[in-house]
């Protein structure tokens, strides 16, 4: 489902990324961890050609991103999920609204954008919330709204950045459940996060990034 | 395709946004207007200078010794050329009375004439689109050529003036619209490119969803459209009070100005001019969206 083969990835002569090569199967769960700074958000980025790689090839459910043209980018972006560290909600629309976008861009038919987000907030348990603007939520009600807006147009690949980050304990334990039910569900899951707790009982693959490289990769 | 979406995120930026909005609207609406007054005064002028070419004549005099047979005939190949619209002769005694008249205040002058000293003459109506200068001395040079025509006398000068008018009306409308065209098209260019700052980070958001250029760029382009439809209609309504307040109230100070005519074709079209440059202004201030 996600293959990289030797991709780089260079800022100013900085090496950010190097010599980066994994298999992510279909249907799996997987973190990549390592300390602020290893790459962890530009190889997300990679993923969904937010940025693009000076080497190596990048393919997600089948598409060779490099051969890509512009008007096929929406098109990746529309088979990924992607919760973003920062949530990236939009402040004057409402939760509703923010979840509903995703499937607006997608053309569907209001009818099916409403039942579609009622849906994606019903899981994300929200509902209620559906009315109010992410400004008055609390931190780990905006990360569900993102989760929510990441799921809602059913991805085959769902990438998070950081989804605890800064998020109490229990809550991070919540998010990480509704994950794993969606992971249950079928869809295939990379998450990046440097949250020793979040990694420590799982049976999930873990990739470790340090300074840019693939360390190691050990199995839960 | 624009989708409802598209539209509805339109009018919530409109409805949001709504001091710089008005602004635009009230500035394409007032251009659009001085748009309209400049085609009221150019079109009624147009009419008048339309109307010179047909008071335009050119005389051929005739040798005095020709015969009623060859007189006919000289009349009978000017009346052939295509250029030519009306053709009469004026004998020397139709002159000679029509000097008369002209003279009435100054008949001493003609005191003490035993013979009548004028010469029969042609005159000569041109169809309205062969007055210009080129032609009318084209056709002069070749009137004289025709024997038994002794002297050809148009007035140059007044065929150049015309000519010459026409043609400052036509390109004073021209400077005009444009000049007027490329203010509105600025001014949405303007709104339209604030307002896409503003919302820099939700467009940023909007494309790492999947969003396509063209679901990026709609709302815009309608809004811009918007802009220049409000902005149109409100020069309607400009219009009318202007035109209620010179035709109506004024023209019963100066009855000269009932025969003033409203170009109503103009109205109707401006709320088109609106759209058509409001978008053209927002399309150049969106450029082109790197995804």
């Amino acid at each position: 489902m996600i293959v990289f083969e030797n991709v780089s990835k260079f800022y100013d002569h900085n090496t950010v990324l190097k010599n980066i090569t994994f298999h992510i199967d279909k249907g799996e769960m997987a973190f990549i961890t390592g300390p602020s700074g290893a790459g962890k958000s530009t190889l997300l980025k990679l993923m969904y050609m937010a940025e693009l790689p000076d080497e190596g090839e990048i393919i997600i459910d089948n598409l060779h991103l490099s051969s890509l043209n512009m008007p096929q980018i929406p098109l990746l972006r529309r088979t990924i999920g992607v919760v973003f560290q920062d949530f990236k909600l939009i402040n004057n629309l409402t939760v509703f609204d923010n979840v509903a976008l995703a499937l607006h861009i997608r053309r569907l038919p209001e009818r099916e954008v409403r039942s579609l987000t009622s849906e994606a907030l019903k899981k994300v348990s929200l509902r209620h919330l559906a009315g109010s603007y992410p400004k008055s939520l609390s931190g780990g009600e905006q990360q569900r709204v993102a989760i929510a807006r990441a799921i809602v147009g059913g991805p085959v690949v769902l990438l998070a950045d950081e989804p605890t980050g800064n998020l109490d304990p229990n809550t991070s334990l919540d998010i990480i459940t509704l994950f794993r039910g969606l992971n249950e569900q079928g869809t295939t899951i990379l998450i990046a996060t440097h949250n020793r707790e979040l990694l420590r009982n799982t049976d999930k693959r873990t990739l470790k990034l340090e300074g840019g490289s693939l360390a190691r990769e050990e199995m839960g | 395709m624009a989708s409802s979406y598209s539209v509805k995120s339109a009018l919530k930026s409109l409805a949001k946004e709504k001091w710089i909005n008005i602004l635009s609207i009230l500035t394409v609406g007032s251009s659009l207007l001085i748009i309209t007054l400049a085609v009221f005064f150019l079109y009624n002028l147009g009419l008048i200078t339309n109307h010179l070419p047909e008071r335009f004549s050119m005389m051929a005099y005739l040798k005095d010794s020709l015969s009623q047979e060859e007189t006919q005939a000289i009349m009978d190949s000017i009346k052939k050329r295509p250029e030519v619209a009306k053709v009469s002769y004026i004998s020397k005694e139709d002159a000679l009375v029509e000097l008369k008249q002209t003279l009435r205040d100054s008949s001493h002058l003609l005191e003490g004439l035993d013979e009548n000293p004028l010469t029969p003459s042609i005159e000569l109506k041109l169809r309205k689109e062969f007055v210009t200068p080129s032609t009318t001395s084209r056709i002069a040079e070749e009137l004289r050529k025709i024997p038994g025509i002794d002297t050809i006398y148009y007035g140059e000068r007044i065929a150049e003036a015309i000519h010459l008018l026409k043609q400052s009306v036509q390109n004073i409308s021209i400077i005009i619209f444009l000049t007027i065209s490329l203010g509105v098209v600025f001014v949405t260019y303007s709104t339209v490119k604030i307002l896409f700052y503003r919302k820099k980070e939700e467009i940023e958001i909007l494309k790492l969803l999947g969003a396509t250029s063209g679901f990026i760029r709609a709302p815009f382009l309608i809004e811009g459209g918007i802009i220049g439809l409000l902005g149109g209609i409100l020069g309607i309504v400009g219009a009318f009070v202007f035109y209620f307040a010179v035709t109506y109230r004024l023209s019963m100070v100066i009855p000269m100005l009932k025969t003033l005519v409203f170009p109503v074709g103009v109205l109707v079209a401006l709320p088109f001019i609106g759209i058509i440059l409001g978008v053209i202004g927002s399309t150049i201030a969106i450029g082109r969206i790197r995804l």
